[in-house]
């Protein structure tokens, strides 16, 4: 007899995209189950033990500012903080952390169990229940109806994956864990665009093998940087050193006389890999001229004596694993405790996808993760809160959101692979990002709190604090702007003594800012307000960014522009005269829902452009 | 869908009906025709404030006030018509000028540099009916009407653009745009992966990289000014089998009019092309090499070039030998390899693009003797009967030609030179900002703004690179993966 039970959204997968999108969907008052293969591997980190970086802090700042959880949770499991890019600028500036693996799961694994409205269940999901073309709810493999008016499916790598260490191959999900074939199965049979992608992880080490004594070190950051904005140094725990050591050229004999027994260059791996996470034979076939390759070594936590040595991903077989690794400095006597392996999966089409990550063809059916062909913790959690938020508020019956480029990374992330695809796994990068020195760091909040409090995501405590900061900002923008300091005074002198900078006539605290010379401590230093020390560097970024900011503003306001014409989806593109043959299939293929959706189509022109705005027109005003 | 952002500012630019902001454009709104008469039209907040500034005075809107038009330094650069239409009441339904000019392209030109050193901006294709749509003024009939009109403009602009960008002026474009894209993966680079190992410059070495690049785009600039470089004009390729006729056609146009600007043996062996001002109306014609099929290495080579110029060219003149019988004409093309008869091609927009610039002309009428019709048609194709020898029918072929051409001269060749030019501005300005950016404030950041700025300016010429294109150049020039 198969028992039911009902929810406003169910997620399917307990990642980082699975936990964000039932953490989002709890937060604002749906009723959530997240139904997981293994409660155990809840919050697990399946490839390097790290958290952040160029690109993927932005995104985790973002998810923070939406009352997420990554960053609270590397906040407690963080033992090796760093800033990227310290003297490069801020919007360039990132921060990432190492994780004790264990603590980080444990820590997600308790904002899940202390969520309300959200419930945790362990079972196979075998079925998606569909009906019309709408989504009705999923069955797991002890028969389990689950009705649901969303689904969010963050099944990573688990569906069709199968895992190679030279020439072997067995299906896994990740290594230990199995696949899950009835539901990609399932899968396949829907209207989906299916490919394959490829990814791999190094061999671990035991860290009682290893000398450390011929290791480059690499510590932490002082000041330690904190990843939430809620968070504090006092949550870190105790930390760890990295380490830094290099292949050489012992290595990369190693590798080129067994290139054959690697299912890489024998040709049995067949899904794309990533263009800047080579495996260590890619990268010795590719840039033959060099003659070593840096390992980051990194600590896998407090409690474990395993390493994770990244840089060195191989699918090559364990024998040539162990000669390999033994060439390298301070890895002679090196014990392996996991062999490194690559890992193909079933990827959908992104192109298949609204901007809400609902999927266009089964409403009511949203994907977030690896699913999409993404790569990265950051990057799936984000597309996790997004899914899990939309799927709440699409059993509420409300409107679905998602930010655009110029207000988050979030919004590239989701632009660029429903609007593009991607044949690679896709991982963040802030070049990707045309208003890079709009999308900080330190304004996440500024861009997105507002909004997820308008959706419910954000707490009481996150929003009062972020009220008080904007506040506080604006009061010190303003203050400044009134401070006048006139040629001559003792303010003058004071200025000068303390930025080395003299005045030639009259100005303000505010203008005085923008010169390269000058910065926030001067003028904290001169107006002595202490309450105030807090927001003094985001007055001073906003007005040293602000002619560049103006710039972009008019390529955003054409944007403002653009987005309000609606693209109906009865448009032939296929018929339409005056636009090339490629540009037809592109647009066709991926149906841009407005006019700035179809600008970022790549080989679009203005030409073109007016010819789908007069086009939109005339179906208007027909119907 | 948008919230707070305490870094957006706003300016005190007009707002319209649909709420946005917007900027001021310009472009030539007319074509030249035989009148001669240009209007140059301005849309957007800063239209009459332009106007007032090139005719020294303010003006009754809606009326059409006799005015000079004068440049910067108050030298009179022409007399014509001055009109405003403030908003909502007109075509974009933004305030819109016009000023109707009497001089020729050139100085149609000037006129359009002058507004655009008053603040407009040049209009992108179709940016006049994309307004005038957001602003609720285009009817069904009049929308339908202008994506007709856009198709066209943008095949003849585009055949315009790559026509300017032959030669020197693409090598040297080319250059620059490589060396500004070759400095950006190394910034963006070093931005991106601040751990690798990668031999990034040092902030001096990119510094003087941006300076040398800076130096070449001021010589680009002083060059392309001088029109050294940009070729506009409208191109006419006249192209047939060997010893219909070709050449003998050549001399007897250029013999037509004695207002030869420059006669040049052509690039290619076997092109000839010969520039000439046809009432008024710049107009190169390309002799080309017969076409046939051979196996000579040569002759092969003058084929390939001729259909080269084929491509390129805005009207194809084809010259048969009116004194022999000829196979059909679609026979005919197919056999010099003018168009590809397979079912799949038949209807294709080469192909329709193909025969919209094709004129026919039967040559040698003087050795049939007969008094032929001068201009008959055959099928849809309108064909003209001259005698190159003795000159009959050669009036009405220039007359054809005329008309054929009046339209695109000012809208397309010369818009196109233009932009080339802001564009070079635009990334001069941008570099220069950048380099002060990275030499007073050490900001990478910043510079690498400006960098990609000038890199779409570049992008604006010769096709833009997305990001994800540079990324793949960073990995494929690094060693990227950590």
């Amino acid at each position: 007899m198969s028992d039911q039970q009902y929810y406003d959204v169910i997620i399917i997968g307990g990642g980082h995209a699975g936990t964000e999108a039932a953490l989002a969907s709890a937060r604002t008052g749906a009723s959530t189950c997240l139904i997981s293969q293994n409660i155990e591997t809840i919050g697990q980190m399946s490839c390097n033990p790290a958290i952040g970086g160029i690109g993927k802090s932005h995104l985790v700042k973002e998810i923070d500012a939406l009352d997420g959880v990554m960053a609270k949770a590397t906040d407690r499991a963080g033992i090796h903080f760093r800033v990227l890019n310290a003297r490069k600028g801020p919007a360039v500036r990132a921060t990432r952390a190492q994780a004790d693996r264990q603590l980080y799961k444990q820590t997600i694994r308790g904002f899940v169990e202390n969520q309300d409205n959200l419930k945790l269940f362990q079972q196979t999901v075998v079925d998606l229940l569909i009906v019309n073309g709408v989504v009705k709810g999923v069955k797991t493999q002890l028969d389990v109806i689950f009705h649901a008016n969303s689904v969010v499916l963050t099944t990573g790598t688990f569906l069709g994956g199968l895992i190679h260490i030279g020439m072997e191959s067995h299906t896994g999900g990740r290594a230990g864990d199995p696949p899950s074939n009835s539901l990609a199965k399932r899968l396949r049979e829907l209207p989906f665009r299916v490919d394959r992608l490829k990814t791999g992880t190094p061999p671990r080490i035991d860290a009682r093998s290893v000398d450390f004594s011929q290791l480059e070190e690499q510590p932490g950051d002082n000041p330690r940087p904190v990843m939430s904005y809620l968070g504090s140094i006092e949550q870190h725990p105790e930390q760890r050193m990295c380490h830094i050591t290099y292949t050489n050229a012992d290595t990369h004999d190693i590798i080129r006389k067994n290139l054959k027994r690697s299912p890489l260059f024998s040709g049995k791996i067949d899904g794309t890999g990533p263009r800047y996470c080579p495996s260590i034979e890619d990268k010795v076939v590719r840039f033959a001229d060099r003659d070593q390759h840096q390992i980051f070594i990194e600590p896998e936590g407090l409690n474990t004596q395993e390493l994770y040595p990244n840089g060195i991903s191989t699918s090559l077989p364990y024998d040539v694993q162990i000669a390999l690794i033994r060439t390298i400095k301070g890895f002679e006597n090196a014990h392996i405790t996991r062999p490194g392996y690559a890992i193909e999966y079933d990827y959908f089409d992104p192109r298949d996808l609204n901007f809400s990550l609902e999927t266009r063809f089964i409403e009511g059916l949203f994907f977030a993760g690896q699913i999409n062909g993404t790569t990265g913790y950051e990057e799936a959690a984000a597309q996790g809160l997004l899914a899990g938020s939309n799927a709440a508020l699409k059993a509420a019956g409300k409107p679905l959101w998602h930010p655009r480029r110029d207000e988050a990374y979030l919004g590239v992330l989701v632009d660029d692979l429903v609007n593009q695809g991607t044949n690679e796994p896709y991982r963040m990068f802030t070049s990707r990002a045309e208003f890079r020195l709009l999308l900080r760091q330190d304004n996440a909040d500024a861009r997105l709190t507002q909004m997820g409090r308008e959706l419910g995501l954000v707490s009481n405590v996150r929003w009062d604090i972020f009220c008080e900061k904007q506040k506080k900002i604006n009061e010190l923008t303003q203050m400044l702007a009134e401070f006048k300091i006139i040629v001559g005074t003792d303010l003058a002198n004071k200025f000068n003594k303390i930025t080395d900078v003299k005045i030639s006539k009259d100005s303000d605290l505010l203008t005085l800012l923008k010169r390269p010379e000058v910065n926030a401590q001067h003028v904290m230093k001169l107006i002595d307000s202490p309450d105030y020390n807090l927001v003094g560097e985001q007055v001073e970024i906003q007005i040293k960014y602000q002619g560049y900011i103006k710039r972009q503003q008019a390529e955003i306001d054409k944007i403002d522009r653009q987005e309000q014409v609606v693209l109906p989806p009865e448009l032939d593109y296929l018929a339409m005269e005056g636009l090339s043959n490629e540009l037809r299939e592109k647009l066709a293929y991926v149906k841009p829902p407005t006019l700035a959706k179809a600008g970022r189509i790549q080989g679009i022109t203005p030409a073109a452009l007016s010819l789908l705005l007069i086009h939109a027109k005339k179906i208007r005003d027909m119907s | 869908m948008t919230s707070v952002n305490s870094d957006r500012t706003t300016s005190g630019k007009l707002k319209y009906a649909s709420g946005i902001e917007t900027d001021t454009i310009a472009a030539i709104a007319t074509p030249a025709g035989k009148g001669g008469i240009g209007i140059v039209r301005l849309s957007g907040p800063e239209a009459q404030n332009i106007l007032v500034k090139i005719i020294g005075k303010k003006i009754t809107p809606r009326y059409a006030t006799l005015a000079s038009f004068l440049d910067q330094q108050g030298e009179k650069l022409d007399r014509g018509l001055a009109l405003f239409f403030p908003a909502p009441h007109s075509f974009t339904g933004e305030h819109v000028a016009e000023l109707h000019g009497h001089g020729g392209p050139v100085i149609i030109d000037l006129l359009l540099s002058e507004c655009l050193s008053h603040g407009a901006r040049l209009a992108k294709p179709g940016e006049y009916s994309e307004r005038a749509y957001h602003n609720n003024k285009l009817d069904l009939v009049q929308a339908e009407a202008i994506a007709d009109l856009i198709n066209s403009a943008s095949a003849n602009a585009a055949r315009a653009a790559a026509r300017s960008l032959s030669g020197d002026f693409s090598i040297q474009i080319n250059k620059v745009a490589e060396e500004i894209k070759n400095l950006r993966v190394y910034v963006e680079a070093s931005i991106d992966f601040p751990e690798e190992e990668i031999d990034f410059l040092t902030e001096g070495q990119v510094s003087q990289k941006a300076q040398k690049i800076v130096s070449e785009l001021k010589l680009l600039l002083i060059s392309s000014e001088q029109g050294v470089l940009l070729r506009d004009g409208i191109r006419l390729v006249i192209a047939g089998k060997p010893n219909v006729g070709k050449s003998s056609l050549l001399n007897c146009l250029v013999g037509f009019d004695r207002a030869i600007v420059t006669a040049h043996a052509g690039t290619t062996r076997d092109s000839l092309s010969e520039s000439i001002t046809l009432k008024g109306l710049p107009i190169t014609f390309v002799d080309t090499a017969g076409l046939r099929t051979t196996n000579d290495v040569v002759e092969l080579e003058g084929i390939k070039r001729t259909h080269e110029e084929i491509k390129k060219a805005d009207r194809i003149i084809l010259v048969r030998d009116a004194s022999i019988k000829n196979r059909a004409l679609e026979e005919e093309l197919e056999e010099l390899n003018l168009i590809d008869n397979s079912d799949e091609n038949k209807k294709t927009n080469d192909r329709s693009d193909f025969f919209g610039r094709l004129l026919l002309v039967n040559n040698k009428m003087d050795l049939i003797g007969e008094n032929l019709p001068t201009i008959n048609i055959s099928g849809n194709q309108s064909v003209i009967n001259i005698s190159a020898l003795t000159g009959a029918g050669v009036d009405n072929l220039v007359e054809e030609i005329i008309q054929l051409v009046g339209y695109q001269q000012q809208t397309v060749g010369f818009s196109a030179r233009r932009r080339h030019i802001e564009s070079l501005n635009g990334a001069l300005t941008a570099l220069e900002l950048g380099i002060s950016q990275l030499n007073t404030m050490a900001a990478g950041e910043l510079f690498a703004e400006d960098l990609k700025c000038a890199h779409m300016h570049c992008g604006d010429i010769l096709g833009h690179m997305s990001s994800d294109e540079l990324l793949g150049e960073i990995f494929s020039s690094f060693c990227i993966g950590k």
